[in-house]
């Protein structure tokens, strides 16, 4: 018998109880929905917190905090180690930084800001992905780069103190400075704690460039990439490496700084599968490390669990489910016992009378899932403009626009759907054994 | 067509533990040659619709040996059983074995759908085999809207519609009037001469037995003339 057939036989017999079969379906489409429901509350909010992590790093970069000498002692990374770096296959760029210890002010005209001063290797830099929205890189030792942002942090000298700031923390506009910054000369002033006084001292620079827009909406940029032999020049001056502040005590030890060593070093893989081998060889090399696919394996990890669990107790609610199909298809087989009888009679193979049942069911299971997807998917919408909605009313707290409480991916649908026909096969299976069993004499005298 | 060698048969009767049998066939031999009519007689509870139940495999024994059409058919599995009447033996009974929900065209073109026949040979063989029985416009009649004669004509449709060379028959007239039996018994005939068909018939009516080419009778059990015992 060809399963086309079969398939109409299932169609016919359906057809001929509908109210029963619509009511098992309704079941098992209620159960795979709040299967899937549940499960989605664990996908929404995995999907929310490796989002808001995506967001926040470069999936492909790697810091570098530094190398284990001693069990828990770390030392700084070093150009010996930079070049390790640069010799782990499917390294991109090795970015390497040195911090100026210290926020000196920028003075421009009548303006100034503070800002974090670094000196960069700008061949890595821009290997690693730094642009500049305007203006080119330093060639000579006083020129100097600017983040994008740093603009905005410029105010007026004149301005008074306690007003410089609008509500949002803002500078105000009649504060802010509305020129140009490439070609002009800035100059920088850093201090430091002489004998208990505080002297300054003042380099000009001149800023050549301006880096991009950052592409993550929230970053903002107000860096001011020096080159090495201006941080050399303050260093002369403050006496201390990288510029550091003297503490105002002798008691009070500075901590101690390797000249030559780099403060910031970040190593950005050629794409994002390469991240794991290389944060491997890392390990190996005792360099301590980040990444954020590091930690996202550890999120994964505890959400699958998660999801596993939801998922488990929402089957529980299919399985209650396939208790209706089993009665639904116990009873099609009873009331069908002649037709059984006679189709066995004629020369039905036992095999294709189970074979129609399961199907029966299956389809049963099928048409349930399908209408319980659906209504997932509603229940998923629903929950997702609601339940923010209810928590801002009723606690008055604003919830990050990126927080989803509930998403169906595909994979969810799919375990859903699969888990859904096999409970209903399962649960068709018995009903189809008796049929497949059925006495033919008994059934064609309806004795059963 | 069909040799039946020393066959017997206990019904097991009671509850489990408390078991008893009860013998209903015993030592039966028996031929039917192809192409004949052969009518199985005897009065109510002579064992004949066993003997007919074991030769179609709805009951099984393992006593004694059946073959059909060359085949051993008490060796067969209840699987093959079901191919082999599917393909060799067709069914008319006593009260039609229709399905009420299907209609004529439907029940008579069920053997060809679990034959896995395609769509277009399964019109054109049961439109045939309706015209064949004189039913093609009641084909979409379901049996309910059909008189007895017409019933077991869509019965008898249904048996041949896949040309098995054995028709067993069981009380074929038992439901039918005396006008309808006759229509009937010359049908049977019919199809004996034209297409050969084996028939084994069992009745309990003198009037049915006398079509056959010869009558087999059996009492408690065992057979009494036209056999062998």
């Amino acid at each position: 018998m060809k399963f086309k057939d079969q398939f109409r036989f299932v169609r016919q017999n359906m057809k001929k109880n509908k109210v029963r079969v619509f009511m098992t379906v309704l079941a098992t489409a209620i159960g795979c929905a709040f299967l899937i429901v549940l499960a989605s509350v664990g996908f929404g909010l995995q999907q929310s917190i490796v989002k808001d992590m995506l967001e926040q790093r470069a999936v492909t970069q790697i810091d570098i905090y530094g190398k284990e000498e001693d069990k828990g002692s770390f030392s700084q990374i070093k150009n010996e180690d930079v070049d390790y770096f640069e010799s782990i296959d499917n390294v991109k760029a090795v970015t390497r930084r040195q911090r100026l210890n210290q926020e000196p002010v920028y003075k421009i005209g009548d303006y100034n800001t503070g800002a974090s001063t670094y000196v960069a290797y700008f061949p890595a830099e821009m290997k690693a992905g730094l642009e500049l929205s305007a203006g080119r890189l330093p060639e000579k030792a006083n020129e100097i780069v600017v983040g994008y942002n740093f603009v905005e942090s410029l105010y007026s000298t004149t301005a008074p103190p306690n007003d410089i700031r609008d509500e949002s923390g803002n500078i105000k506009e009649e504060y802010k400075y509305n020129d140009d910054l490439v070609g002009k000369n800035i100059d920088m002033k850093v201090t430091q704690l002489k004998e208990g006084k505080e002297e300054s001292s003042t380099i000009t620079l001149q800023i050549v460039g301006i880096t991009k827009k950052p592409t993550r909406e929230w970053a903002r940029d107000q860096t001011v990439f020096i080159s090495e032999s201006v941080m050399k020049e303050i260093e002369a001056f403050t006496g201390t490496p990288r510029g550091m502040v003297k503490p105002p005590n002798d008691d009070i030890q500075m901590p101690e700084q390797d000249p030559n060593a780099y403060d910031e070093v970040k190593i950005y893989a050629n794409n994002l599968e390469a991240v794991d081998g290389i944060i491997n060889q890392l390990d190996l090399n005792d360099y301590a490390s980040y990444s954020v696919v590091s930690e996202m394996k550890q999120i994964n990890t505890v959400f699958t669990i998660a999801k596993s669990g939801l998922i488990f107790i929402g089957t529980i609610a299919l399985l209650i489910a396939s208790i209706g199909i089993y009665n639904t298809m116990t009873m099609a087989v009873t009331e069908r016992a002649p037709d059984i009888g006679i189709m066995k009679a004629i020369g039905a193979n036992p095999r294709v009378i189970k074979r129609i049942f399961l199907l029966e069911s299956s389809y049963i299971g099928l048409i349930g899932a399908l209408i319980g997807t659906v209504v997932a998917y509603l229940i998923s919408i629903a929950v997702n403009i609601a339940i923010p909605f209810i928590i801002e009313s009723a606690f008055g707290e604003e919830l990050p626009e990126t927080l989803q409480f509930s998403a169906i991916p595909l994979s969810l649908v799919l375990i859903a759907v699969g888990i859904c026909l096999v409970v209903t096969i399962l649960s068709g299976l018995r009903p189809a054994r008796k049929a497949t069993k059925m006495d033919v004499l008994k059934a064609m005298r309806r004795e059963i | 067509m069909i040799n039946v060698k020393n066959l017997s048969h206990d019904f097991v009767m009671g509850k489990r533990g408390q078991q008893s049998t009860l013998p209903v066939l015993r030592n039966i031999s028996f031929e039917v040659n192809k192409g004949e009519i052969v009518a199985l007689a005897g009065r109510s509870g002579s064992g004949k619709s066993t003997l007919l139940n074991l030769i179609s495999g709805f009951i099984r024994t393992t006593q004694g040996e059946i073959w059909v059409n060359d085949t051993k058919v008490t060796d067969l599995t209840e699987s093959e059983f079901a191919d082999f009447r599917l393909q060799h033996i067709g069914f008319i009974f006593q009260n039609f074995q229709l399905i009420p929900s299907m209609t004529a065209y439907q029940n008579v073109e069920l053997p060809l759908i679990l034959n896995g026949e395609s769509a277009s040979v399964r019109k054109k063989r049961t439109e045939e085999t309706l015209q064949k029985v004189g039913l093609l416009e009641y084909r979409d009649h379901y049996p309910s809207e059909l008189s007895g004669g017409q019933q077991q004509r869509t019965s008898i449709a249904r048996s041949l519609i896949l040309n098995p060379p054995l028709i067993l028959a069981d009380e074929p007239t038992g439901s039918l009037d005396s006008e309808t039996e006759q229509e009937l018994l010359q049908f049977i005939l019919q199809l004996n001469k034209e297409l050969g068909i084996t028939f084994l018939i069992i009745t309990h009516d003198d009037e049915v037995a006398r079509i056959g080419n010869r009558t087999v009778h059996i009492a408690d059990g065992s057979l009494t003339q036209g056999g062998t015992i």
